[in-house]
């Protein structure tokens, strides 16, 4: 397992993202300035030797860029300085705590997978994504899209992951799990579904692990659960189908309150105790999916991210590196039986 | 072009060979290597794309030592369907006997 020193840096791939690189830049060095975290920038040299010096930010040069619509196990063989091998390669060999990318999220889960190595015990790395739950603590979807085809005990290891997740994001003690299903009865749902019921309900992810049955697709956004486990491609519908509803509820919201001049006169009223909840849905806020079951903590930030959203990134890489979530998903795929 | 570097000692065969490949997949898929037929594919098995990209980097790796130079090209990946493609594919690389 990669050993979190003290001090070490996030690194961040300074060349992913639809924004890159200067949003990403900026989003990293306000990381450093505000948060005290010390950041990695690894890109261009040409590029980044042009920022004025910083304390607690150094540069890593890397001379290519995997695009975004690049085959990533081929990208991450082929490129091999590319900036997202390079961040990869920086964790494995101690000289960053975390990495951050915005970049192809197939190629950054390559890299992760390929230099960095996965858990021992894991049989597929998953990515989990926080989904705000407004009122409450944020609910954790996993697998969001890392794989699209699933077996039972994958689904189980899943939960473990995403409840580890769970006590080290949010540090909830005993964080209830659930299987999205289409029903709450365990006979509810396809095979898969069924299987993945069975075992959890047997205790195959170990005793630490509260599952609580099958969940709806409308509790995803309640506090009825903290994990919700699922296969990559009905995650990754799950997750853009609510990013789509939420975009626009809050803009018809938007529209509506603005829709005369006596409307957006006593819209100013409303519109202040309104702003905490456009926060609290914002992805920026968030920064990031989390790839688990790798040796390493990646952070994977959506591909429009901006400033804002790359320096949360970095704050929950960090976090996440300095309360060992890799040691903590560790431990529970040991105690269990998938 | 591959050299064999006869850095290794003892018979290098198919069944080597075979045995190589089932081991390393059976790591990536935490499974045991006895559930690993050599005519299985790849898809029944359940390894992914990048399941395939680490057998490939496994091999090479492992590979690298007995013949230098061993590279599986990627332009070749999309033809390896089976585990036998594969056993067939390294046998035919590296001139290992049958």
């Amino acid at each position: 397992m990669v050993e979190i020193l003290d001090g070490l840096p996030v690194a961040v791939d300074a060349m992913g993202g639809d924004r890159a690189p200067v949003e990403i830049v900026t989003g990293a060095r306000q990381a450093a300035q505000e948060l005290g975290i010390p950041v990695l920038l690894v890109g261009d040299p040409a590029y980044l030797s042009t920022l004025a010096p910083q304390p607690g930010v150094d540069i890593l040069a890397a001379s290519e860029v995997i695009g975004m619509d690049e085959d990533p196990g081929r990208a991450v063989r082929v490129k091999r300085d590319s900036s997202l091998v390079r961040c990869a390669e920086a964790v494995r060999e101690g000289r960053a705590c975390a990495m951050v990318s915005a970049g192809n999220t197939g190629a950054a889960m390559a890299s992760a997978l390929l230099r960095i190595g996965r858990l021992p015990g894991v049989s597929r790395p998953a990515i989990a994504t926080v989904i705000p739950v407004p009122g409450s603590t944020p609910t954790i979807l996993i697998d969001s899209g890392a794989n699209v085809d699933c077996t039972a005990p994958m689904l189980v290891q899943f939960a473990q992951m995403g409840w580890a997740l769970a006590t080290e994001r949010f540090g909830i003690r005993e964080p209830r799990v659930g299987v999205l299903s289409i029903g709450e009865e365990a006979t509810k749902g396809n095979a898969l579904v069924k299987e993945a019921h069975v075992l959890l309900e047997g205790g195959a992810a170990g005793p630490d692990v509260h599952f609580i049955g099958n969940v709806e697709g409308r509790d995803v956004m309640s506090d009825r659960v903290d994990v919700v486990v699922t296969d990559g491609f009905t995650g990754n519908v799950v997750l853009k189908t609510l990013e789509g509803g939420v975009k626009a509820v809050v803009g018809g919201v938007l529209s509506a309150l603005t829709a005369d001049a006596a409307i957006k006169e006593a819209a100013k009223a409303v519109l202040p105790a309104l702003t905490p909840l456009a926060n609290e849905l914002d992805p920026d806020t968030y920064g990031g999916a989390v790839l688990l079951g790798v040796e390493g903590v990646c952070v994977i930030s959506h591909g429009s991210s901006g400033a804002r959203a790359i320096l949360n990134a970095v704050k929950v890489a960090h976090h996440a590196a300095a309360d060992k979530l890799v040691a903590r998903i560790e431990a529970v795929i040991a105690s269990g039986r998938a | 072009m591959v050299v064999a570097t006869g850095e290794q000692d003892g018979a290098f065969g198919r069944p080597q060979v075979l045995e190589l490949v089932r081991g390393s997949l059976a790591d990536i898929l935490e499974v045991g290597p006895d559930t690993i037929a050599e005519g299985a594919s790849f898809t029944d098995l359940g390894a992914d794309s990048l399941a395939l990209i680490e057998l490939v980097e496994a091999l090479e790796k492992d590979l690298g030592g007995r013949f230098a130079g061993f590279r599986i090209d990627d332009e070749d990946l999309e033809d390896l369907k089976t585990v036998r493609d594969a056993v067939d594919y390294v046998v035919s690389k590296t001139g290992t006997s049958s």
